[in-house]
């Protein structure tokens, strides 16, 4: 019987190539976009405006005090409602994004006000713009505080995009769905859906293990 | 390191100064002008300004009310550009502050590529010339945690001197030092004082006031108590604060 479930689960894999990949570009994407937004965020979010800098604190506060899934809903099935269609795919990218982009925004703003005031004083007293202070000397220095916590959560970003499928897209987590309703073994087909989350993960979590074991040694700057 | 004297009106000038932190007058109605090619020693005890007046100059520390002209511009005058008037003041920190993530040379040649936009090559010549004039040739490629503490003060000042400043300011530049590294810096600052540096130092360094210092200023309680040359102030203080002071100082 087993063995007939594992020939039925090795015809699926089309199907499972399909959600892993679908898993994949969801993170890639909204990762890529997440991270850029995310050191904007941050740096405004340390700017010195009080203004942008509260409303900011604001939005990460809600988006972390909110479940992901309720997130994904409210932008899927709510925004249609106030005129703004959008298919599964750009929902998940605004929705993991925007999620994305909350928790950077937090760990870059951590790591830019572990820099001490010294070095921002040393960099204003030479003339430098607000930008090359930022560009030459602070941030090179808040990386290092940043990279680690930052490979750890595009860890946790992947595994929340399983959260996609409740609106319909078809990633690693929905083709367990799909897949389990031919073969009736859930501990098996989620097991494999674990498994393929793992390889993705995995490499990532090396990742962050081999850049915090760095951070001592470097002279103040990580270099990947 | 040549020092223009373009106008009559000192290089440095406060005139009725005042500045709180809070309810704390730190800078009390403060009223000095320093002229070009001057060298002036600040001293006077823990929290009595001291550092808060010379960090008004470079705009690290803003002033309440009173004027504080610097090359000509007043400070907070929004004719006045900040950025533009920093790079022609070198500011030393007690506590170097220094790029960690950058070598010696990376850290003189920083501001004068950037802000300046001299082309690198010219700027990284002009670096390693500046590292050699204090002392530290064979360092060029060191990263801060790499040397010692009078070193990598020597290495602020080149850092300093990297933008051709006409004014530096110098905040107790041997007080974080061990005694032993202490005159390697002061040397340095011997030898910027005689090229004719504009300088303002504050410093417990008597010997160093007495050898370049025009004028010495004493501080207290956010007011300027004293001033006078080197020589009128340590053998005959004029006030019973300035008099308590050095033999604080100068007992050991």
């Amino acid at each position: 019987m087993i063995w007939q479930q594992l020939q039925s689960l090795a015809g699926s894999y089309p199907l499972a190539l399909r959600g892993l990949g679908m898993t994949v570009m969801l993170s890639l994407i909204s990762l890529v976009l997440g991270t850029a937004l995310g050191f904007g965020l941050g740096i405004l979010r340390t700017g010195g405006n009080r203004l942008i800098s509260s409303v900011i604190g604001a939005w990460v506060d809600l988006i972390r005090g909110t479940p992901f899934l309720v997130q994904i809903f409210l932008i899927f099935f709510i925004l249609p409602e106030f005129g703004i269609e959008l298919d599964a795919f750009t929902a998940g990218i605004i929705a993991l994004t925007n999620l994305a982009a909350c928790f950077i925004c937090e760990i870059v703003a951590a790591g830019i006000r572990s820099v001490p005031t010294g070095q921002v004083e040393a960099a204003l007293a030479s003339g430098l713009s607000r930008w090359q202070r930022m560009r030459q000397v602070v941030l090179p220095q808040a990386m290092r505080i940043v990279l680690p916590p930052l490979v750890g959560q595009y860890v946790l970003l992947i595994k929340d995009s399983s959260v996609v499928s409740a609106i319909g897209l078809t990633d690693l987590t929905r083709v367990g769905w799909l897949v389990v309703q031919r073969v009736p073994n859930g501990l098996l087909v989620f097991f494999l859906v674990g498994v393929g989350y793992f390889i993705v993960c995995y490499p990532l979590i090396m990742l962050a293990r081999r850049l915090e074991r760095r951070m001592g040694a470097a002279h103040g700057e990580v270099q990947l | 390191m040549t020092n223009p004297s373009p106008t009559k009106t000192g290089m440095i000038d406060f005139r009725g100064v005042n500045k709180w932190f809070g309810a704390l007058n730190v800078l009390k109605d403060i009223t000095l002008s320093v002229e070009p090619r001057e060298v002036v020693v600040v001293c006077g005890p823990s929290g009595s300004g001291k550092s808060t007046l010379i960090r008004c100059i470079n705009g690290l520390e803003t002033i309440k009310d009173g004027d504080l002209i610097v090359d000509g511009q007043r400070l907070g005058d929004p004719a006045t550009n900040m950025a533009q008037l920093r790079t022609e003041i070198g500011f030393v920190f007690q506590s170097f502050n220094l790029y960690p993530h950058k070598t010696a040379l990376e850290n003189v040649t920083l501001a004068p590529i950037h802000v300046r936009k001299i082309p690198r090559a010219e700027a990284e010549q002009a670096g390693r010339d500046l590292l050699a004039k204090v002392g530290l040739a064979d360092k060029v490629n060191a990263y801060p945690s790499q040397l010692s503490g009078g070193q990598q003060q020597r290495v602020a000042i080149a850092r300093c001197l990297g933008m051709r400043p006409k004014i530096m300011l110098f905040d107790e530049p041997t007080s974080a030092l061990d005694p032993e590294m202490i005159s390697e810096v002061l040397d340095v600052m011997v030898a910027v004082a005689e090229e004719g540096m504009t300088m303002m130092v504050v410093t417990h360094e008597m010997g160093f006031a007495r050898k370049v210092a025009q004028r010495v200023v004493f501080m207290d309680a956010g007011a300027i108590v004293e001033s006078g040359t080197p020589e009128e102030f340590f053998s005959a203080p004029k006030t019973d604060r300035s008099r308590a002071f050095l033999s604080k100082i100068l007992r050991h």
